[in-house]
This record gives C-alpha cells, sequence and structure tokens, in this order.
C-alpha cells in the first residue's frame, strides 16, 4: 500500500507539463537518433545526454529515461527496415523483420515491435514498482565489504558483454578500471596517472569516452558499408487480427523470458533475445517460417528485449548494478546528477526515486502513441544519405563532448576513443566491459579501502561476513550462468551473423 | 599476410598494449605506495591499492593474450582504396577542427570543418555541401548556444 501511495505521488510529480514535456521530448530524441543507421541504444544515449545536462536532476532524468526508451525502440526500426542491428539484441528481429520489409509488411512489424515493446516495457516497469523497494530494504544492512561483495556481482555482469572470448572481455574491464583511477586518488588527493598534465587532474570525462567508444567510432565503422534502406512506402503499422493473434503468445511467451533471465545481473538484452527466438521458432507448428518473414519471430525478441531492459532497472535502481551497455551509460548519468543509484537510493532520495519510476510508466506510453503514428518519418529518415548523417552525428558528438565540461580537453579525449573504440571494435575487443568497469572503478575502489581499512589490511573480511560472502558466491554462480547463457548465444549470433559480437 | 601470420600479430600488438599498460600501473601504484607510507602513518590500504591491483592484471592479460591462451584471431578487412582515404581525411578533419575551434571560434570553424566533412563522407559538390554545411552550424548553434546556454568558443573573431 504503502509503494502505492508513494507511486502516486511520483505520478503527481512526473505529470507535471515540464516533466511531461521531457518525457516527450526525451522519447521522440531518442527514436529519431536511434533509427540513424548503426547507431545503437548506447551511442544514442550518449550523443544526447548532454542536452539534458542544462536541466534540473528531475526532468533531466526523467529526458534520459524518455532517451533510453526511444533509442531501444529506434533500434528495432533499423533492424526491421535495413537489416542493420545497431546492437547485438536486435540481431534476432533482423532475422524475421527485414524479409516482413521486403515483402511490404515493414509497417505492421514495426507496429507489433512498438506494440510488444510497450507491453513488456509496461509489465518491467511494474515489476520494478513492486520488487525494486524490498530489495533495496535487504540491501540496507549493507556495509563497505557487502557493498563490495556487490561491485564483485556487478563485476559478473562482464562475462555477458564479452562475446565470445571472456579473457578479451575481463582485458578490457581491466582497461576500464585503469582509465577510471586518472585524476586525484580518492584517500590522499594525490595526483595518479595524469604524468603532471593539468587537464588529466580532473580525470577522463564519462560521456568524452562514451561519445568517442561509442559515436565516434560508429560513424567510421559506418562509412565502410554501404546501408541501404528498404525503399517501399510503410502504410499501415497497425497489424490486422491474424497478425496479433499471432503475435500475442509469442509477446507474452517473449516478456516472459526475458523478465525473468533480465532480473539476474549477469544477463543482458542480447543473450535473452535469442533464447525467445528459438523458443519461439522450437514451439511453432510452422518452424520453416522463421528466417522468412514470421510475425513471431519480431514479436518475441522484441518483447524479450524489453522486457530484460526494463528489468534490468530494478539492479539497477535497487542495487547499482547495470546489466548491459545502454543502462551502463544511464548509470553514469544518475552518477553526474550525484545520484548514486543503490538502496540508499530510495531512503535518501523516494521522491525522486518515484517521479523516475512513475515517468517510465509515461515514457512507455509515450512511446507508444508517439511511434505507431510517427512509423512511417522514422522510415523516411533511415534514408537519408549517409553522407549528411556522418558529419551531422560527428558534429554533435565534437560539441556535445565539449559541451559537459566546457572543455576542448573533453573533446581531444572522445577523439581518442573514437580512434581506440574503432581498431577494438574492428578486431572484435568488447566495448561493453570496458564502460561497466569505468563507471564501477571509483565505487569498487571506495568499498575496497574502507573494508581493507576496517580489517586492518586483511582480505578475510570479505568471507567473514554472511552477506559478503553470499553475494561473492552468487556471483559465482551467476559468473558461471552467465558462460553457459553467452556460450549459446555466441553460438547462435555466429550462426545467423556470421560475425562474433559483443552482446 | 597469411591468417596465422596476422593472429600472431594481433595477439602480440593487443597483448603487448595490454602487458604495457599493466607496466605503467604498477609503476604508478609503486610510486603512490611510497608516498602513502611517508604521508599516512600506518595505513594499509590506499590510492596505490587499486592501481596495483589493477597493474598486476592487466600485466597477466598482456601475457595470456600474447602467449598463453591467446583469444581466436578476428578476420578483419581493413578499409582500402578511395574509402579508407574519405576515413582518413574525415579523422583529419576533426583533429583540425579540435586545434582551430578555440581560435577561430565556433562559427567559422564548424562551417569550414562541415563543408570539408560533407564533401569527404558524401562527395557533395562544393555548392550543396556549402549549404549543407551553413544548415548545420546554424541548427547546432540553436541547439547548444541558444536552447543548452553553452558558451561555445568565439576565438579571435568573436563569434
Amino acid at each position: 500500500m504503502e509503494v502505492l501511495t508513494q507511486l502516486a505521488g511520483g505520478f503527481a510529480a512526473a505529470l507535471s507539463p515540464t516533466n511531461l514535456f521531457m518525457a516527450a521530448l526525451g522519447a521522440l530524441l531518442g527514436t529519431l537518433v536511434g533509427v540513424l543507421p548503426g547507431l545503437g541504444p548506447t551511442a544514442a544515449i550518449a550523443i544526447l545526454f548532454p542536452l539534458t545536462t542544462v536541466l534540473e536532476p528531475v526532468p533531466a532524468i526523467i529526458m534520459l529515461a524518455g532517451i533510453y526508451y526511444g533509442a531501444m525502440y529506434g533500434g528495432s526500426t533499423t533492424a526491421i527496415l535495413l537489416n542493420i542491428p545497431g546492437e547485438v539484441a536486435s540481431v534476432p528481429t533482423c532475422l524475421d523483420g527485414y524479409p516482413m520489409a521486403r515483402q511490404g509488411r515493414g509497417g505492421v512489424a514495426l507496429g507489433i515491435a512498438a506494440i510488444g515493446s510497450f507491453f513488456a516495457g509496461t509489465l518491467g516497469v511494474v515489476a520494478l514498482t513492486f520488487f525494486a523497494p524490498l530489495l533495496a530494504d535487504q540491501a540496507l544492512r549493507f556495509g563497505p565489504p557487502e557493498y563490495f561483495g556487490l561491485m564483485v556481482l556487478a563485476f559478473t555482469v562482464v562475462a555477458s558483454l564479452s562475446s565470445a572470448s571472456l579473457l578479451k572481455g575481463f582485458a578490457m574491464a581491466a582497461v576500464g578500471y585503469l582509465a577510471s583511477l586518472t585524476g586525484l586518488g580518492p584517500s590522499t588527493a594525490e595526483p595518479r596517472f595524469t604524468f603532471d598534465w593539468g587537464p588529466l587532474m580532473s580525470g577522463v570525462d564519462l560521456i568524452a569516452l562514451v561519445v568517442g567508444l561509442f559515436a565516434i567510432s560508429e560513424v567510421f565503422l559506418g562509412l565502410e558499408e554501404s546501408r541501404v534502406a528498404i525503399a517501399e512506402k510503410i502504410r499501415n503499422v497497425f497489424p490486422g487480427w491474424a497478425d496479433l493473434r499471432a503475435a500475442i503468445p509469442a509477446i507474452l511467451r517473449g516478456t516472459g523470458i526475458g523478465f525473468v533471465l533480465g532480473l539476474l545481473p549477469g544477463c543482458a538484452p542480447g543473450v535473452t533475445v535469442f533464447m525467445a527466438y528459438d523458443a519461439e521458432r522450437r514451439i511453432s507448428r510452422h518452424p520453416e517460417r522463421f528466417g522468412k518473414g514470421a510475425i513471431e519471430g519480431v514479436a518475441a525478441p522484441e518483447s524479450a528485449n524489453n522486457a530484460t531492459s526494463s528489468a534490468g532497472f530494478i539492479p539497477l535502481l535497487a542495487l547499482g548494478i547495470p546489466g548491459s551497455a545502454p543502462l551502463a551509460v544511464l548509470l553514469g548519468g544518475l552518477m553526474v546528477y550525484g545520484l548514486q543509484p543503490g538502496p540508499l537510493l530510495f531512503q535518501k532520495n523516494p521522491e525522486f526515486v518515484w517521479t523516475i519510476i512513475a515517468s517510465f510508466y509515461i515514457g512507455n506510453v509515450i512511446l507508444l502513441v508517439l511511434n505507431l503514428p510517427l512509423v512511417g518519418l522514422w522510415a523516411r529518415l533511415t534514408r537519408i544519405p549517409y553522407g549528411i548523417l556522418g558529419p551531422v552525428i560527428l558534429m554533435l558528438s565534437f560539441l556535445g563532448a565539449y559541451s559537459v565540461r566546457n572543455s576542448m580537453f573533453d573533446v581531444g579525449v572522445s577523439l581518442v576513443f573514437g580512434a581506440v573504440g574503432y581498431f577494438l571494435r574492428k578486431y572484435q575487443w568488447p566495448l561493453a566491459p570496458l564502460l561497466l568497469a569505468f563507471i564501477l572503478g571509483p565505487l569498487l575502489e571506495k568499498y575496497l579501502i574502507q573494508s581493507l581499512s576496517m580489517s586492518g589490511g586483511s582480505p578475510l573480511i570479505f568471507v567473514q561476513r554472511g552477506l559478503s560472502l553470499a553475494l561473492i558466491l552468487a556471483a559465482g554462480v551467476l559468473l558461471f550462468t552467465s558462460l553457459v547463457l553467452v556460450r549459446y548465444t555466441s553460438r547462435r549470433v555466429r550462426e545467423e551473423t556470421a560475425e562474433e559480437l559483443a552482446l | 599476410m597469411t591468417s596465422a601470420g596476422a593472429g600472431r600479430n594481433q595477439r602480440w600488438v593487443m597483448g603487448g598494449v595490454l602487458f604495457a599498460l599493466g607496466l605503467v600501473a604498477v609503476i604508478e601504484g609503486w610510486r603512490l605506495y611510497a608516498l602513502r607510507t611517508q604521508m599516512v602513518a600506518g595505513a594499509v590500504v590506499g590510492d596505490d591499492t587499486l592501481p596495483l591491483i589493477t597493474g598486476a592484471a592487466l600485466i597477466i592479460f598482456g601475457i595470456l593474450v600474447a602467449v598463453v591462451a591467446p583469444p581466436p584471431p578476428a578476420k578483419v578487412t581493413l578499409p582500402a582504396g578511395p574509402v579508407r582515404a574519405q576515413m582518413l581525411l574525415a579523422g583529419g578533419l576533426l583533429v583540425a577542427y579540435w586545434l582551430i575551434l578555440p581560435y577561430v571560434g565556433y562559427t567559422g570553424s564548424t562551417a569550414l570543418i562541415s563543408v570539408g566533412l560533407y564533401r569527404a563522407m558524401g562527395n557533395y559538390r562544393w555548392l550543396v555541401a556549402g549549404l549543407l554545411a551553413a544548415v548545420t552550424t546554424a541548427l547546432l548553434f540553436l541547439m547548444f548556444r541558444v536552447w543548452l546556454h553553452e558558451p561555445l568558443p568565439t576565438g579571435w573573431l568573436g563569434f
């Protein structure tokens, strides 16, 4: 009951004209950038993040959440119309979405994707409403060793973001930790890794890093590929009764698979979409239709993708563990506004948390209302020549990196990481573990130092306290589960794309 | 180059980079350790702890990647011909933008670099590239200066 009262308070705040406008604007801009060929949700959020920095924290985070939802939906548009998965979570959508588009049913595929996303996203937010406070309550008993255990648990996410090679994933995570150490040390304020160079004293800015790794590198990769959109006009986006009858059970199953697995901190959408797609094909009476434009092949993975993403908000807000690269950027965004997701967030900033949760409901509705009528517009956007898109994205990324701290140094950082990101992606070294470790690095260091100071330097403190030990054991179990799931997903990605892709 | 040769190169380059980064981290951690023992008597951990751990991990990963358990090599086709020229030109223009923006100011440098980018990435004629650049400069100005109130660099020209 208390939850509902707090949620009602959240709705009262989220429905204020400013916040409502920000949710709509975020969803619109997120979709707008998300539909641009090859730009996945991570890059879209990174590019648009600077636009929120002029706002107060609540409308800014609401807009950021709208951007997240919009960008997630935008990714499915390029998968269906261009056969380009912005991220690996969109690969199964390509398998049947693109054939549907070639058969002139692209509008229906986009409509089903929007409906499935809305249903799964809303269910995820309902669960967030009731589960997250419970989880946060439990976590209130945490001390530094338990928080350190939590950071170790978060580290298991690296396994699911590592594509085929775990070694590559962990190596990239170590590079991310190293990058996060640049600047002033937290204990003595002594400069670290600055090499007596002033600009490095303030450390590497998150947005500069993300813009470089995910946006600038993407534009250069995009230059190498010829991307051609389906030329047919999108007519009807509202699926007929026959389509709905086939899609609704798939939406329900996809949502179930995506949501349950999404609660595990080590399970990214890239894993659950393939499980949902394969489950659908396995139980279908006509599995031969899959890969040739089966509507269930779009409905199930799209629902699973959104259910996992929404379920990912639970460990994100309650424990501070992001389950995917876009959520990691979102976590970084929250931290820029001085908010540390985790159990204390529910205690210290309840109005804020409940406003954000209410805005997730609103964001889902806005996305559906906005996207179904505007599908034709989004489809037209995918036809903008890359010769125009590329320069615009580069200039936007450049100025976005500058605008966060008004620093040309940050722009330089984004250019360097753009080049590094290009080669890392080219040679199939996953970027998401680097990003995750970069964001969690300062927290890991804080809790490690606090815990070891408490124990006089003995690492046994982590196994002597019940909760901390349980978290570390849970991390081991999750790591194993993630490895099994990742192996399965990597095999499936290889089968479908003949490539190794980061999840 | 044969695929075996390419694989060897990949693992040595990446393993070497990881090893070098680890070495830098360990050296920096060691410097911080010495500093901590001087500055904070009795402290068992400090700013050096994670750099040392991360450095050691990177060195181990470097050795694993290069020698012990190299990951399967990626099949990579690097861009060639006109595409490579396009990419190098676009990259060079971005670096040039970074260098000239503080001196030439937002308007002049953005217009100039945009023309170059539209020419390099889209092969548009000068007139079309100029028009696109003007629109881009104006829209980005509206977004960052007018909406976001960002103090964009004005440079010698004052705008």
